[in-house]
């Protein structure tokens, strides 16, 4: 088809097609809008073609909720603007953020305090003023790939080590502003509109009124990224975070900042045996510290693979070496008021390793910028040197992906969820590793397929964990959502009429369904 | 036996940038910090402590709040900290501030082995070391990489020639090295060593307690001084390549070929 | 005590000083105010004063200068039994200093052979050359050269001494500086005679983000190292003349023992390369070097990376480029997620082509390249790589 803002799909465009998932998909046209007029003149292009649309970011999603099957990509990149600031009542300071533009360079923007003014109004003016005399402000929500874009944080509630203290990327979000499918768009502020009970009425900015019949599942009592948001009484904003892309076009994002903490230390702790961490986490949880932002875990296999890597690796050699004893780790990261506060914080951390039977002096300490770093090295290495190990192994077996589960548990239910991964892997006899944000019992198991048996042994186990995780009362997706690749296991958490209650509501704002197509709803045979 | 180990405090991060309005030097967020390289060196001494049982002093000459990196070196596993501090040691170059730092290892004493980083990063000169170990009358070798032997005698260490050639030296004590980061990793402290840096006090001496001579100390023991500073100029401006980031790629290769690359 | 004087007259607290000082010690309290606690006495707030409100004092009035001649000596230091090729660049830029000065240029060679190498350093600019024949030097260890410098700096009274900032130079000059109680300058990369007659010795400072010129007014030598390849040598006067004065090894020092000199790796040195790709802290992470990798390989050329880059133990140390790193003169320079610090800058200066790739359009990589490429780096990498597949 024909139109000035679409391009047909070229071999130039060929990183488009797939996402951080390493799904590959295909798509005819391609339009990379420059403001939301732009983006609007597309959707009503696609519509006017029957094409679906598939919305894209920065692509660094894990479930390929950005990768298209077929019709038109519609790539955000371009609107990466900061429109306008404002401070609230309480002081905090909200941005208003265009949906492309990356976490880093929003956290640089933020940090040197320098924003394009550009277009911003008197009272967004004045807001930066009262910005630049502040303390020094972040976005708490920390996902691993920094080159994550915002709108793309938002439509997929992304989440990272840290909100074990300050929450999703929902937490965060004030406001938005929403396109969808017709062209009609939607202004949504926090507060502003709410559900009664499971029934949403939502107004466009043309004056269309749409009602919208909420699904009547119960959503997990855990940190969870897997459906849409639904609550009694709940915000309208709640159901666009987290939406994936299947409901409209997110075309601003407003967002609220916090006061960077004075101090932040970070500790990994070691232990001889995974009894032992657990027992550390669950005691250090139960001191309820408010210091305590994330809790990351490493199990023996984990620390194994670094081992490895340092030795091998060219790239790893900066690696810190682990000792061989230290067969599990737990990081933590404590953000305080002062050095005090955090002396304290730290000291009963080592405290709780004690309790747990560990010992003081097995742990590493950041509170320099140099040891921060290195840390920050060691936990990303982790999911770095897996990816790297996948990556050589399609080159014989090309069918197969990493199988990394992304599920949490309540709390009561932690040491039982490790029982069962160790146990029947074990039995499975697959290669496997296990890491993730322990603090909310949220563990990434990756199973790293040698063939293609293993790969479909991985699958058959990950199905039944989703089936005990779920009637745990825990979540299929914690954080990276379900996307194309896990839209399955939605089913299994939310039931067939959960899914057509989800259809349903999708159809009041998509009603000829062309955005998002495959994602949460069918798993996409194509990719 | 004691290593001393010398601290130089620098701005940390790289949070430096022109502000192109007045033309100046802007810093921000500029927390001092430890010079990188001398973490190489504690590391080197803390290993050393465990291997011979020395007595570790980690030892700066700076303002006040030097003091709290100091304690840093504690955490890691230094004994004492010893902080040369005095209003009149300010605006030293390398030749007072090697001065000074040898007034201070006498005051302590003496030392076995006194340990430098190759360089601090804030003034790129790498000279306290070879000056130090000049003022205190010690041998000394630059760019160790590795102490692969050690007694109480000496040690036979690795360091680095020209050309990246390597050399296997022994050298009695007392001696002064500076060493490379290929040292090894430096340990981070752990929760046990910060609560016992808790304990440790910093000393503190100034000029007149180390009976400094006042025309060898901070300017004006100083023969070098810096008479102008200035950012170097522009050249003509830089032919812009646009587009997407598949055009600006497609230019670079006509660009390439162009230089016949 | 020496001090900083702020003039309260003078001074209109814009505040320049307080963003300039590179230890937080100035601060606007009405008018400018500096914490003596905490000035290090840089001096960098007096060049950022623009009404010269803030002045440097020192207690004492500078010691006499010392007696001596007008003469200009670069050590020549050895490598592979000839002289190393900076000594050759130093005594060019030593003949225009000298000629400032009217004075003669000298070379100083230690070691094995050392009087063989005459011909080629006075044909080089040489006037006279010191020689010391002697295998006590052939160790490389510092104590016997600069027991023979010593001695001859103190009869012979050179105004300026030269080496070369190769990894003995930068070992053996602070030695010596300090034994004979001079100031000295390192990594210079540019060397000047002022109108009042001192060496003006320029250099990246302060973290490598500005220049500064720094001079040795009171003491003698004057003494400054400077990296292989800032200058170029001279073309050679076959069969130019000069004096050798023959000096004696020093005797009766002990000296670290030598047990073993292993060669090191070959072809890791990118000082020659023809095509350097380099990469900055602005390519991400550790992965994204591969594909700077490749491009230099995809143009016939080598990897080059900035000081962070090998801090971090990303890249090796033979890779760096910069004032403390290599300096390279490349005919096609690729920067990727270069910043352009100032003390990296300092090591491409010779490039002939340079394309710069940054995403800050801001960046002062840019004031160094010929063509300006705003955009992510990694972006741009992975479709110059994707357009020449072969």
């Amino acid at each position: 088809m024909e139109h000035p803002l679409l391009q047909p799909v070229t071999a130039a465009y060929e990183e488009y097609l797939r996402d951080e998932s390493r799904a590959v998909g295909q798509a005819e046209a391609i339009a990379f809008p420059r403001d939301e007029a732009e983006v609007r003149a597309v959707l009503r292009a696609a519509a006017d073609a029957h094409m679906p649309v598939t919305l894209q970011g920065a692509r660094t999603g894990l479930a390929a909720a950005a990768v298209p099957g077929g019709g038109l990509v519609l790539n955000l990149g371009k609107l990466d603007a900061v429109k306008g600031m404002a401070q609230e009542k309480d002081g905090t300071f909200t941005l208003r953020v265009q949906p492309g533009l990356a976490l880093s360079r929003l956290r640089k923007q933020i940090a040197d305090r320098r924003f394009d003014t550009t277009g911003w109004d008197v009272a967004s003016l004045a807001a930066y003023d009262a910005f630049m005399a502040a303390e020094e402000q972040f976005l708490p929500t920390d996902p691993t790939e920094t080159s994550a874009s915002v709108g793309g944080m938002a439509a997929c509630n992304a989440s990272g080590a840290r909100s074990y203290l300050y929450g999703p990327m929902r937490r965060h979000v004030r406001g938005l502003r929403v396109l969808l499918a017709g062209g009609d768009s939607l202004t949504l502020r926090r507060g502003q509109v709410r559900a009664k009970g499971r029934h949403l009425a939502l107004v466009t900015d043309a004056g269309r009124r749409l009602d919208v019949p909420l699904p009547t599942y119960e959503m997990p009592k855990t940190k969870n990224a897997s459906g849409y948001y639904i609550a009694d009484d709940m915000d309208a904003v709640d159901l666009f975070v987290g939406s994936d892309g299947t409901l409209g076009v997110i075309t601003e994002v407003e967002l609220a900042l916090c006061p960077l903490p004075k101090v932040i230390w970070g500790a990994s702790c070691f232990f001889a045996e995974e009894a032992a961490a657990l027992d550390f986490v669950i005691g250090l949880r139960g001191q309820s510290l408010a210091q305590v932002a994330a809790m990351e875990y490493f199990d023996a296999r984990a620390l194994d693979i670094l081992r490895r890597q340092k030795r091998d690796n060219p790239a790893f050699a900066a690696l810190p070496p682990i000792a061989p004893q230290y067969s599990a780790a737990v990081y933590v990261e404590l953000h305080c008021a002062s050095e005090d506060e955090a002396a304290e914080a730290l000291f009963a951390t080592g405290t709780a390793m004690e309790a747990a039977g560990g010992r003081a002096q097995d742990s590493w300490v950041a509170r320099t910028d140099f040891d921060k770093d290195t840390l920050i090295f060691f936990r990303h290495a982790v999911p770095e040197s897996v990816n790297m190990m996948i990556d050589t192994r399609r080159k014989a077996h090309p069918g197969i992906t990493k199988l990394g589960t992304d599920m949490a548990v309540p709390g009561a239910y932690l040491k039982e969820a490790m029982a069962m991964y160790h146990g029947m892997l074990a039995e499975a006899g697959l290669e496997y590793a296990i890491w993730g944000h322990i603090g909310d019992n949220h563990l990434h198991v990756n199973i790293l397929p040698q063939s293609q048996a293993d790969y479909e042994q991985g699958k058959a186990l990950y199905a039944q964990w989703a089936q005990r995780v779920c009637a745990w009362g825990g979540s299929v997706s914690a954080e990276h959502g379900v996307g194309k690749l896990k839209a399955d296991t939605l089913r299994v958490m939310v039931g067939d009429a959960g899914v057509r209650q989800m259809a349903a509501l999708k159809a009041c704002f998509d009603p000829r369904g062309l955005l998002g197509v495959g994602t949460m709803f069918s798993p996409m045979g194509g990719i | 036996m004691r290593i001393v180990v010398c601290i130089k405090q620098v701005p940390g991060g790289s949070q430096v940038r022109m502000d192109p309005v007045t033309n100046t030097l802007v810093r921000e967020g500029a927390k001092a910090v430890t010079n990188p390289f001398d973490a190489y060196a504690i590391e080197l001494a803390v290993r050393l402590k465990a291997e011979l049982g020395a007595e570790v002093v980690a030892l700066s000459m700076g303002i006040p709040a030097t003091g709290a990196l100091l304690l840093d070196a504690a955490a890691r596993g230094a004994d004492r900290c010893v902080l040369l501090t005095d209003r009149a040691f300010a605006g030293a170059d390398t030749l007072a501030t090697s001065y000074t730092l040898a007034l201070g290892i006498r005051r302590l004493g003496g030392a076995d082995l006194v340990l430098c980083g190759r360089m601090a990063v804030d003034g790129d000169t790498a000279q306290i070391g070879p000056e130090l170990a000049e003022a205190l009358g010690l041998p000394h070798l630059t760019e160790v990489d590795a102490v692969l032997e050690a007694d109480a005698s000496g040690l036979t260490v690795q360091r680095s020639i020209e050309g990246g050639a390597k050399q296997t030296v022994r050298l009695g004590l007392p001696a002064l090295l500076c060493v490379t980061k290929e040292i090894g990793f430096p340990t981070m402290p752990s929760i046990a060593g910060v609560r016992a840096s808790r304990s440790v006090a910093v000393e503190t001496f100034d000029a007149e307690a180390l009976g400094a001579d006042p025309a060898r100390i901070g300017l004006n023991g100083s023969p070098t001084q810096v008479v102008r500073t200035f950012v170097p100029q522009r050249g003509a401006e830089a032919l812009p390549v646009e587009g997407t980031a598949g055009q600006q790629a497609a230019r670079l290769w006509e660009i390439f070929r162009e230089v016949g690359s | 005590m020496a001090g900083l004087r702020i003039s309260k007259a003078a001074c209109t607290s814009c505040g320049l000083c307080q963003s300039a000082c590179p230890a937080g010690a100035l601060y606007i309290k009405r008018k400018a105010e500096v914490d003596r606690d905490a000035c290090v006495l840089c001096g960098l707030c007096i060049e950022a004063c623009p009404m010269g409100a803030i002045t440097l004092e020192k207690e004492a009035d500078a010691p006499t200068v010392a007696e001596t001649t007008r003469d200009v000596w670069v050590f020549a230091e050895g490598l592979d039994g000839r002289p190393h090729p900076v000594a050759f660049e130093l005594l060019g830029q030593a003949r225009a200093l000298a000629a400032a000065r009217g004075g003669v240029v000298a070379a100083l060679a230690m070691g094995t052979g050392a009087e063989s190498w005459a011909p080629p350093l006075i044909e080089a600019g040489a006037d006279r050359v010191y020689a010391c024949e002697g295998d006590i030097f052939d160790s490389g260890m510092t104590e016997p050269f600069a027991a023979v410098l010593a001695n001859l700096i103190e009869t012979e009274r050179p105004e300026t001494l030269l080496f070369g900032a190769t990894v003995f130079g930068r070992s053996l000059a602070p030695r010596v500086a300090a034994r004979v109680g001079t100031g000295l300058t390192a990594d210079c990369t540019g060397l000047d005679i002022g109108a009042d007659g001192l060496l003006q010795q320029t250099r990246p400072a302060f973290g490598g983000n500005l220049m500064a010129t720094i001079i040795t007014a009171a003491r003698r030598p004057q003494m400054a190292t400077v990296r292989p390849g800032v200058f170029s040598a001279a073309p050679r006067a076959a069969g130019r003349q000069g004096e050798v004065v023959r000096v004696q090894q020093p005797t009766g020092l002990v000296l670290p023992q030598v047990l073993k000199t292993a060669p090191g790796a070959p072809g890791e040195s990118i000082a020659a390369a023809r095509v350097i790709v380099s990469a900055g802290r602005g390519i991400g992470n550790q992965k994204n070097l591969e594909l700077v990798r490749r491009l230099a390989e995809r143009l016939g050329g080598s990897m080059g990376v900035t000081r962070p880059l090998v801090d971090m133990g990303w890249a090796p140390y033979p890779c760096q480029i910069g004032q403390t790193g290599l300096a390279v003169a490349p005919d096609l320079l690729v920067c990727c997620g270069v910043s352009g610090a100032i003390q990296h800058l300092a090591g491409m200066g010779g490039a002939k082509v340079v394309v710069a790739i940054n995403s800050d359009p801001q960046a002062p990589i840019f004031g160094a390249a010929h063509y300006k490429v705003v955009g992510d780096a990694v972006e741009i990498l992975k479709q110059l790589l994707a357009q020449n597949k072969s």
